[in-house]
């Protein structure tokens, strides 16, 4: 929310600026089949109504691409050795994480915009915080450890370098989307900055849906649990009786 | 070949999974175990969640004790009365077992359930079938008929009230013992995902002294009876059973048991014993390294 916000914030107070920004993005929406193992949607745009002659905008042009997941809760434990085995005994419970969040950049974010800008625009994996956080003491850790393995199931990435500029206005970016993603609406966001600040922004919405058996079946073990469940015994039951009718054998 | 669990919610190999279900399927057709004292931690080593593990581990039970089950009903060897008291008690296991495991589940423990419980149960279970085996080997190469354990009679069992007649066992004792049994392999099954007969058998020989012809078929239909219910219980309450899971297990055990009850006619018994005894004490082994030795990662992260 507080990004829609900055963004509609960002989008109102800019338009007077020479340069502004068009982008899309390949597909706007992405369903996830059984057999899915990931796949690549390109964002592209161009940096329209360029001005050379103002002064204000002689620094290199740099564009940010952010793709951000529906929200979720993590929650991240902490092993610990008690009476010599090691346990799970300290948690954290961290809220309205994205459940995806994907960042490419012309340069990396640091030669970009200093930290503070980039923090308010919740730009780059540094900048992601929980709205509440339920844990004993600080969860700083916790939130470290929530990145690092996030990052490598694919779902946390910083690509600097991902934005390629193929002409003087036009560029492009790919956006991995692995299996492992979470369904709902995305948000893609791009930004244009020029000397450490941000002078235009853009976002389309971009969904992603399961469908398919194991859809249907997620839906129904959680819909109608008690069909589900004699469902699952019915299945063993018959298997098991049909097999013995196979086999039969003397005993 | 990867198929998608949608409650594990992750990607498994297919023929893995099902070469599981096969091994621990024709282990239990061997020895005339249910098997799922093993399948259960081969499952977690593999990846899939302990809960959704122990849940659906509960499908396999069901699918590989039928046949067995069928069987023995032909031959009338089951105690309708004894399996219906000791269910009673099995359903007040498990509405406690699947209420257990819903706290320890919330509460981020279940691993540590899975290996605090499986560990001395393995252990103990391996422990005396080495034992067994070893002793049995040992007693013939000297040519020696193998010592037979005979049942103590425990006369505080027969001291109990509520008495009542079992038929088919031959029997004249009070339902509280069978209530005691039934409760606690059910609140087993609905914690560890096993169907619990290697507590049952003995207890009901030694604890009950029913006859050792309907034994088998008595336990088989309490262990059928109690991995329904926990099924259903875990499906409603806790969404933890895979259906997709169990499909590819359920069909595993049903051609493994097969082969393995062809097998054990023809192989020798204490031979395979020790080597089940040797897997048992190594699933043990593997899951108590797991408890001792420090984590790669201290962290792990849930609710994605």
């Amino acid at each position: 929310m507080r990004q829609v916000l900055l963004l509609a914030l960002v989008l109102i107070a800019l338009p007077a600026q020479a340069e502004d920004l068009v982008s899309g993005v390949s597909q706007d929406l992405i369903q996830i089949t059984s057999n899915y193992t990931g796949s690549d949607i390109v964002v592209f745009g161009a940096v329209e109504g360029q001005n050379q002659n103002q002064g204000a905008n002689h620094g290199p042009k740099d564009v940010v691409v952010v793709v951000r997941g529906p929200d979720t809760d993590i929650t991240v434990r902490r092993r610990d050795r008690v009476a010599g085995i090691w346990i799970n005994h300290d948690a954290a419970n961290l809220s309205g994480m994205p459940s995806y969040y994907f960042l490419a950049s012309t340069r990396p974010l640091s030669a970009i915009a200093p930290s503070t800008v980039l923090a308010r625009y919740d730009i780059g994996l540094g900048s992601l915080q929980p709205n509440t956080v339920h844990a004993h003491h600080d969860y700083e850790p916790f939130r470290q450890a929530a990145l690092r393995h996030l990052g490598q199931d694919g779902l946390y990435t910083e690509a600097p370098g991902g934005v390629e500029f193929l002409s003087d206005t036009l560029f492009r970016a790919h956006v991995p989307v692995p299996a492992g993603v979470m369904r709902g609406q995305y948000n893609v966001e791009v930004y244009l900055l020029r000397n450490g600040a941000v002078i235009s922004a853009q976002s389309t919405p971009l969904f992603i849906d399961q469908t398919g058996l194991e859809r249907r079946l997620y839906n129904f073990a959680h819909n109608q649990a008690l069909g589900y469940g004699l469902a699952t015994v019915l299945m063993a039951v018959i298997m098991g009786w049909i097999s013995s009718l196979l086999f039969r054998r003397p005993i | 070949m990867e198929i998608y669990l949608p409650i594990a919610d992750m990607s498994v190999q297919w023929i893995v999974i099902l070469g599981m279900g096969l091994a621990v399927g024709f282990l239990s057709g061997l020895f005339g175990v249910g098997g799922g004292f093993l399948l259960t931690p081969l499952l977690v080593f593999y990846g899939i969640p302990s809960g959704v593990a122990v849940a659906t581990t509960l499908s396999h039970i069901t699918a590989s004790s039928i046949s067995g089950a069928i069987a023995q009903w032909k031959k009338r060897a089951i105690d309708f009365k004894m399996a219906g008291v000791m269910m009673l008690g099995g359903l007040a296991g498990t509405g406690v077992g699947v209420w257990l495991f819903a706290i320890m589940r919330r509460a981020g423990q279940m691993d540590l359930v899975v290996s605090l419980t499986y560990v001395p149960m393995l252990g103990i279970i391996g422990g005396i079938m080495l034992d067994e085996s070893l002793k049995t080997l040992r007693a013939q190469a000297r040519g020696n008929a193998p010592a037979r354990i005979y049942p103590v009679n425990h006369v505080w069992i027969h001291g109990l009230p509520f008495k009542a007649r079992f038929r088919q066992s031959r029997l004249y004792i009070s339902v509280i013992p069978p209530l005691v049994i039934g409760f606690v392999v059910g609140a087993m099954s609905a914690v560890m995902g096993v169907g619990g007969g290697f507590i049952l058998v003995p207890a009901m020989i030694y604890l009950l002294r029913m006859p050792t012809n309907v034994v088998i078929g008595t336990s088989l239909v309490q262990i059928i009876g109690v991995a329904v219910i926990t099924t259903l219980l875990q499906a409603t309450s806790n969404y933890a059973v895979d259906i997709v899971l169990a499909a590819i297990l359920v069909v595993g055990a049903v051609i493994g048991a097969q082969f393995g009850v062809r097998a054990g006619a023809r192989l020798r018994g204490e031979q395979l014993r020790l080597l089940l005894a040797l897997l048992v004490l190594a699933v043990a082994a593997r899951l108590l390294w797991g408890l001792i030795v420090p984590p790669s990662d201290f962290y792990s992260v849930a609710g994605l």
